[in-house]
């Protein structure tokens, strides 16, 4: 049976791993390499690890930091954060990246998908959707939520599974950041729409929420905060979920 | 003493990194060599050849004829020699492919690749899923079975015999996770993806073949 995914997220600048709300106070989480290889060795399923800053100064330092990753792990790795064009998704498949994930750039240019699952397989596209409320609908917005866009946000995660998508990152706006568990209104939506896997992302707080995060059908549960302040570690997280009847990897 | 010579083909679909890092790791020390090969190669100077491929069957038969690699490759295999291909690397064994357009492949292990039957599957099959193993195998030794593997695949091997498949897997039905045929090997899952027991995959065919 396949197992539900549980995949520890890194927001990175440069080599070092941040917290912030709403990229406010950034805060040093720790060392990118060494806590990659930390969650490696503790049984996450995969890795996700974003460049929250990508600037041109910093992104050949977090180049540098995915090549280090990619060789003291041996897990799946996801990398997204400042992907606009198809040399940037080349590049970071050639540092090491099993998986690239997009999405302003997505938003902005929906060829881009194509263009990139056809040169590379279907299979290395991640489609990062950030989703929030606006006006009793649900909207795809960009720029950490800040800029709403006019997409409607079933119909862009349909768009982008016909586009060729392999996989869906899906963060609440509306739950990022403050722990109270996923957005399972939002994903359930998201996961009955479409037929391509769905990471949940955004909002868990305690070990219900995975859980709960489960029962919206989403293949794979994002967490950040929850492990990187060491409240839970990954086996504690699987061996809740089996108690639950969820299939894990132990 | 004469070192034994491992291949390692990049046909140019997906990276070779973390395949290429397990290898080296694993010979360390060890009377092996590691070659890449990267286009035509005289068949009988390789003691074992792994192919990784990720992304379309035709896309990597493509690459495999533009790069003179399916010509000794094919002498390679029809000669019973040790081979471990992994994803699609696996999949070209069989006779025909039909992702995107219908393909002819190595044609060494008789069936085809096709998709999934089930389409209410979430696809690609995405994720972790334990291998059975059918039989005991020198080289996939019962401590592989029911274990857990990193696949990431939409096409699965058809009308295959049964006496190719070494193990399988559940999703949606069964389908063959491991085929066998002499000296040959084929794993639909990523042993270089897949943790500790991806690494004692690997570690198995090079040491114990």
């Amino acid at each position: 049976m396949l197992k539900t995914r549980i995949i520890p997220c890194l927001d990175v600048i440069k080599n070092k791993v941040v917290k912030g709300v709403n990229f406010k106070n950034i805060k040093v989480m720790g060392n990118a390499v060494e806590m990659a290889k930390y969650y490696s060795l503790s049984g996450a399923d995969e890795l996700c690890m974003l460049d929250i800053n990508a600037s041109y100064q910093n992104r050949k330092t977090f180049i540098k930091t995915v090549e280090s990753i990619a060789k003291v792990i041996n897990i799946p790795l996801t990398v997204g954060g400042g992907v606009s064009d198809l040399s940037d998704i080349t590049d970071l498949l050639n540092a090491g990246a099993d998986k690239v994930s997009i999405n302003s750039a997505a938003v902005k240019n929906p060829k881009l998908i194509r263009q990139a699952s056809l040169r590379h397989g279907s299979q290395c596209i991640v489609v990062a959707i950030d989703g929030k409320r606006h006006k009793n609908k649900m909207k795809v917005v960009i720029k950490g939520g800040r800029e709403i866009t006019k997409n409607e946000l079933i119909t862009w995660a349909k768009q982008v599974q016909s586009l060729g998508a392999g996989e869906i990152l899906m963060t609440s706006m509306d739950t990022d950041g403050v722990q109270n568990g996923f957005d399972s209104n939002m994903l359930k939506k998201v996961t009955s729409n479409v037929s391509i896997p769905v990471i949940a992302s955004g909002g868990v707080g305690s070990l219900e929420h995975f859980y709960l995060g489960y029962l919206t059908k989403s293949t794979g549960l994002l967490a950040a905060s929850v492990f990187h302040s060491r409240k839970y570690n990954i086996k504690i997280v699987k061996k809740y979920l089996s108690s639950k009847g969820v299939p894990v990897r132990l | 003493m004469k070192k034994k010579v491992i291949g390692l083909i990049d046909g140019q679909s997906g990276n070779i990194g973390s395949i290429n890092k397990a290898i080296k790791d694993i010979i360390k020390g060890r009377p092996y060599q590691l070659k890449i090969i990267k286009s035509h190669f005289n068949y009988a100077s390789f003691d074992k050849i792994i192919l990784p491929g990720q992304g379309a069957y035709a896309t990597l038969m493509s690459n495999l004829k533009k790069l003179k690699i399916i010509q000794p490759l094919k002498k390679y295999l029809e000669n019973n020699s040790s081979y471990l291909g992994i994803c699609v690397g696996m999949q070209i064994l069989s006779d025909w492919g039909y992702e995107d357009k219908t393909t002819r492949g190595l044609g060494i292990i008789s069936g085809d690749i096709k998709k999934f039957r089930n389409n209410k599957l979430i696809i690609p099959h995405m994720g972790w899923n334990t291998i059975n193993l059918n039989k005991d195998d020198t080289i996939i030794t019962n401590s592989f079975d029911k274990k857990d593997f990193y696949f990431v695949h939409s096409y699965i091997f058809q009308n295959i015999k049964k006496s190719d498949v070494l193990a399988f897997t559940l999703y949606g039905q069964k389908f063959p996770s491991i085929v066998k045929k002499g000296n040959i090997y084929g794993v639909q899952f990523h042993p270089e993806k897949s943790h500790k027991h991806g690494l004692n995959l690997i570690k198995n065919y090079i040491l114990k073949s």
